[in-house]
């Protein structure tokens, strides 16, 4: 029965970070990280975009293979395709996740954390010696290991939250469908995202594009299934791609699920942490939960290490997780929610109207405080939104 | 505790599902497990809400009888 001191289970950005953080903090440590496809990086079920300034606190992008395409500007697009382009919105990356992912989990292995791919978690259980005992299922075998902490890493599917009696349900109203095309040939500026609002494309959700090279880009969109007329996100995505991009090659589809809660009420327990996805780490706003994973990796991993040193293992003690991570991102989580919740009731003509309105802001002065702003003073039925915003 | 015998419960079409998880943490009683990269429902602990069904990216989950 192997015996470690810090078991990760999941190896995306949030496992990968985890584990590297534990090893580096405490170099005597066994940390081990567990994958259970055969490859970490994929399948990828992620639209790929990362801010830059979040990115960086992990990885250089300049220069890598893992960075697809560097992305200097924001389009939205109103419901009757009226395009507003955003000025200072600041830089981005569209990452290829394939090889981001390995990336990580490349230097994780670098520092001495033992990578297992093929190897999935089965279920888990509080044992009379202060361990976490995990069954594995490696290439057909099953392995017990023994754990003084199990970081839960396993995204928007987490067994490790539920295993652990921590509450990692979703109300359906807060679980975005997700349904992707990766497509070829298509007309769109290449240093550009592009966001669509509207109830008729994405209801509840947006549609996206994201270019990972010249023609090439993550198409894709999200929506609230309870807002829907019936149909899923796929045949949502497949009438939007057919009027936007009828003649581009569709070379790669995806599905899946995105989180757009707050955090869960507890991310810890006795020799437990939860990371990521998994602890529904997500901004509820945008989607967007690569960055916030890794620095909530970050955070797991370091505790861990911390407690295994201090030798308490305790949930108390691990409760300096869970506030660590409210004060850095959770708070502001909780903000966004009721942006989001603000935002849901402004239909199709108001977002029009509002695009208009926007455009007539010059070019180089139309930064997204502007935007609203405006927006305030021309559409005052918006003006509830605002003051929800600020409370 | 006694649980009522729901008239349908969920089921997962293998050859629709893309693994994606996403039913999982929608399921309140917890029915829904990944195991071998391959989900199934719990006909014992289904209790037919149905919440699963429509947020599925590609209909892989339908209602039938509980038989």
């Amino acid at each position: 029965m192997p015996d470690v001191d810090v078991l990760i289970i999941g190896a995306g950005p949030a496992g990968s970070v985890a584990a590297w953080y534990a090893k580096q903090a405490a170099p005597n440590l066994d940390v081990v990280l567990l994958e259970r496809d055969r490859a970490v990086g994929s399948p990828v079920r992620c639209a790929e975009g990362v801010g830059d300034a979040g990115l960086r606190e992990f990885a250089n992008p300049d220069g890598s293979d893992w960075a697809a395409r560097k992305i200097t500007k924001v389009i939205f697009l109103a419901p009757d395709d009226t395009e507003v382009v955003l000025a200072d919105c600041g830089l981005g990356w569209i990452l290829d996740r394939t090889r981001f992912d390995a990336y990580l989990a490349a230097e994780a292995a670098a520092v001495g954390v033992q990578v297992l791919v093929g190897a999935e978690a089965t279920g888990m259980s509080r044992n009379g010696d202060g361990r976490w005992h995990v069954r594995v299922k490696e290439r057909g075998r099953d392995e017990l290991y023994r754990a003084r902490i199990v970081i839960g890493a396993d995204g928007v599917e987490t067994m490790v939250g539920r295993w652990a009696g921590l509450d990692t349900r979703v109300p359906a109203r807060d679980m975005e469908s997700c349904a992707q095309y990766v497509l070829q040939g298509i007309d769109v500026n290449p240093d550009a995202i592009y966001l669509q609002f509207s109830n008729a494309i994405a209801p509840g959700g947006y549609a996206w594009i994201f270019p990972k090279a010249v023609g090439v880009a993550n198409v894709g969109l999200g929506l609230v299934a309870l807002k829907t007329d019936g149909r899923n996100a796929r045949q949502y995505l497949d009438s939007w791609v057919a009027r936007r991009f009828p003649s581009a090659a569709r070379t790669s589809y995806t599905v899946g699920g995105v989180i757009v809660h707050t955090t869960i009420k507890k991310t810890h327990a006795d020799g437990v942490l939860i990371a990521g996805d998994a602890a529904h780490m997500i901004n509820p706003l945008s989607g967007g939960g690569i960055t916030n994973a890794m620095k909530a990796g970050r955070l797991a991993g370091r505790t861990a290490a911390d407690a295994i040193c201090a030798g308490d293992t305790g949930e108390r003690r691990l409760a300096t997780y869970h506030k660590a991570w409210m004060e850095l991102l959770g708070e502001d989580h909780l903000k966004y929610y009721r942006i989001k919740q603000a935002l849901e009731g402004v239909d199709d003509a108001s977002f029009n109207k509002l695009a208009r309105t926007a455009n007539n802001i010059a070019p180089d002065k139309r930064t997204i405080g502007r935007v609203f702003t405006h927006a305030l003073i021309r559409h005052p039925q918006l003006i509830p939104v605002a003051a929800r915003f600020f409370v | 505790m006694r649980r009522v015998t729901p008239d349908t419960i969920a089921v997962v079409d293998l050859a629709v599902c893309d693994r994606c998880g996403l039913c999982l943490p929608l399921c309140p009683p917890e029915a829904i497990h990944l195991e071998l990269n391959l989900l199934t429902v719990d006909r014992d602990q289904c209790t037919g809400c149905e919440k699963c069904v429509a947020p599925c990216p590609v209909g892989a989950l339908a209602m039938v009888a509980y038989a």
